[in-house]
């Protein structure tokens, strides 16, 4: 076993070295011991998501591993990954970027689970400009304000909500009822459905707003229940999210009433722990899917993730080892870890991550820029504990980025 | 949008949930007025006896014992609080009492960050629940999860049985006595900080339980202490510090007012709807609504 870990490990490297191979030879830098800093910000304690924080841990983590084994980058220099505890708060994710760009001396800050921490994070990346990556954060304002450090590897906003819509369409739903957290997550999306419901016409949406350090939601449940609505959409994260489904479920909101959860926690295997009587037939939104092709370097990361973890990777980990490759790539092709050459090569360059496509951060319009995103999905749990790899495809949603 | 229907689910829900504040608030309150000190640390005994809960029904005596792991859960917390009190309070108290506000707060608010760190060490940041396999259960026209209705039948006996104890017991009164002079009851005989100690260890027991009742209902994490301490605190300002029926009618209070507000009013601001309400008490009657009755107990 551990043989055959270390040798998936190796072809892994193989793999990864070969798709920076160009960038160190092409810099002709001279072998340096300087290590490379790379912040990771992602939320690893209540009040925020700490299992999606620990899932783009591990891919990072994976990933600097494998950046490391295949020689470094700059013709030898290696990795070393700084983690940071947002907490899921602002300012301890402000507090969190600080401190790695003023001691730790970052190159990069990617993670960003949450998209509130994001976006205060972003204004102060803007003055002390080493450019950040969101991983994980879709509110439109991570990126619709154009700034040159801000950079982002999700879906945003409207994309996601595009999938929402196409989704109510499918099913011809008349009456949406939406209980939103009050965070610029939760609020941005649900006045995006509300826009895009309005442009629509047809159908009739509430929207419920929480504050998510309530526990108790039955309030809002009810209000809900009274609405009548034909689709329920959690956009509660983490913690709240688990209440909602709980809570739902007591009041006989569930599952007499569809319910789409807004992302991907249920691809989670805390999910069938926490709900294993009242998990199935649900909705919920995902970027990944296992049909769906992986690059070499994907693949092999996938491979090694089983091996360590246990299980298969999920978005969360596939976007934490993405960033790390991409941002090897763009340090090698930069010849720099230099921030404004770093920025000019991501918004000029092609990279290499999980997905079989390229990925690429034009200066795009809107919340476009600087963006790339994997296809979004509504998958469908049609039975109990069933393995998210075999959910149901409700809705396949493709992204179009308009061209400038 | 009202309905009949509606208000008189709101406030079923209300009162379910206020109850069990009051359940935690009584902890913080009982503390106070017999060691005259604040347990910050509150919250992490509500914490503890929610994993201890968690543990014992998921590992060891599975969910159809859950009953017998609450009690279990509560004496295991009521141990915790007396080494707590032993090790960490105790000489705090042997000192004279100049400061001892400040020390015992500062020894609070550490333990707080330790306990809630190990937590987070040994348990992960992860949620975990109990489950239950109670089903559920209509309170007039509102469905209600059995695990709630339990937690609400066990915190109003647990109540109750508090109630009781400390009005007609021999040992409530050199309680309630040590709650109105610290050195008098030293003059009938009665050791002070061996009360001390039953007294914190009762006090934590009950914010145990209240973990150990609600662990199905809102989840076991590191923090999952937070909310509760923090509306046991509004609890004990609304009723008045060292008043037991203060803490119920205040839990209660407290409850309704957050779940029509949320209902009626807005529900991004449910948490407000309780500050706003301490804030009227501390302005109209700022011992709280029975706090000079809860003094003389």
């Amino acid at each position: 076993m551990r043989g055959r870990r270390f040798s998936t490990g190796i072809s892994l490297g193989f793999l990864l070295a070969g798709t920076i191979a160009a960038g160190v030879l092409a810099s002709g830098l001279p072998a340096q011991a300087q290590d490379i800093g790379i912040g990771l910000v992602v939320p690893l304690s209540p009040p925020g998501d700490p299992v999606g924080g620990q899932l783009i841990r591990r891919g990072a983590e994976l990933g600097v591993e494998t950046v490391n084994a295949a020689g470094g980058v700059l013709g030898g220099r290696k990795f070393k990954l700084y983690v940071e505890d947002s907490q899921g708060k602002p300012e301890a994710g402000v507090a969190a970027y600080r401190r790695l760009v003023s001691e730790n001396k970052v190159a990069v800050v990617p993670g960003f689970f949450h998209s509130s921490v994001a976006i205060a994070a972003n204004e102060v990346a803007n003055e002390m400009g080493v450019p950040t990556m969101a991983l994980q954060a879709s509110a439109a304002e991570i990126t619709s304000k154009h700034y040159e450090v801000a950079f982002r590897t999700h879906v945003v906003d409207p994309v996601r909500v595009s999938a929402f819509m196409e989704f109510i369409k499918q099913k011809g739903f008349k009456r949406v009822s939406m209980i939103a957290e009050t965070t610029d997550y939760g609020i941005g999306i649900a006045d995006e459905t509300i826009a895009q419901a309005k442009k629509a016409g047809g159908v009739e949406i509430q929207k419920v707003p929480f504050d998510r350090t309530v526990t108790d939601l039955t309030p809002q449940l009810l209000q809900i229940k009274a609405f009548k609505p034909d689709l329920v959409i959690n956009i509660g994260v983490g913690q709240p999210l688990d209440l909602i489904i709980d809570q739902a479920t007591t009041i006989g909101l569930l599952p007499t009433t569809p319910m789409l959860i807004s992302y991907d926690a249920p691809v989670r295997p805390q999910y069938w722990k926490l709900h294993p009587k009242n998990g199935a037939g649900l909705y919920f939104i995902a970027y990944f899917s296992p049909k769906a092709p992986l690059s070499d370097i994907g693949t092999a990361f996938s491979k090694a993730y089983v091996e360590k973890y246990k299980e298969d990777p999920v978005y969360g980990a596939l976007n934490g080892f993405g960033a790390i490759a991409i941002i090897a790539q763009a340090i090698n092709a930069a010849k720099s870890t230099d921030s404004k050459a770093l920025i000019k090569t991501l918004e000029t360059g092609t990279f290499k991550s999980w997905p079989s496509n390229p990925v690429t951060f034009p200066r795009a319009s809107g919340v476009y820029w600087h963006n790339w995103s994997a296809p979004v999905l509504i998958l469908h749990y049609t039975k109990p504990m069933e393995d998210w790899k075999e959910a149901e495809v409700a809705v396949q949603y493709a992204p179009v980025v308009p061209k400038d | 949008m009202f309905s009949t229907e509606l208000v008189v689910q709101t406030v079923i829900s209300g009162v379910m949930i206020g109850v069990l504040y009051a359940l935690m608030a009584l902890g913080i309150t009982f503390i106070y007025s017999i060691m005259r000190m604040i347990n910050w640390a509150m919250g992490e005994f509500y914490m503890i006896g929610s994993y201890l809960q968690y543990a014992l029904v998921a590992l060891l005596l599975g969910p159809d014992l859950w009953w017998l792991a609450i009690p279990i859960s509560a004496a295991g917390v009521f141990a915790f609080g007396l080494v707590v009190q032993w090790s960490l309070l105790k000489p705090i108290f042997r000192k004279p009492p100049e400061a001892r506000d400040d020390y015992a707060t500062v020894v609070t608010l550490a333990l707080l960050l330790l306990l809630r760190s190990l937590a987070t060490g040994l348990a992960g940041p992860n949620q975990f629940s109990p489950g239950s396999n109670l089903p559920v259960v209509m309170v007039g026209p509102m469905p209600l999860a059995g695990a709630r209705v339990a937690a609400f039948v066990f915190a109003l006996a647990a109540l109750a049985l508090f109630y009781c104890l400390l009005r007609y017991s021999w040992y409530g009164l050199a309680l309630r006595a040590t709650s109105q002079s610290r050195i008098g009851v030293q003059t009938a005989g009665i050791d002070v900080q061996g009360v001390d100690r039953i007294a914190f260890g009762v006090g934590v027991a009950l914010a145990g339980l209240a973990g150990a009742l609600l662990a199905p209902v809102f989840l076991v994490y590191p923090t999952n202490g937070l909310i509760t301490t923090v509306k046991g605190f509004e609890i004990v300002v609304i009723g008045g510090l060292g008043s037991i029926p203060g803490a119920l009618i205040a839990g209660v209070l407290l409850g309704l007012i957050e779940s029509l507000g949320a209902a009626f009013i807005d529900s991004a601001y449910q948490n407000i709807y309780g500050f706003a309400l301490v804030l009227l008490i501390l302005v109209l009657r700022p011992t709280g609504l029975f706090g000079e009755r809860g003094r003389e107990a």
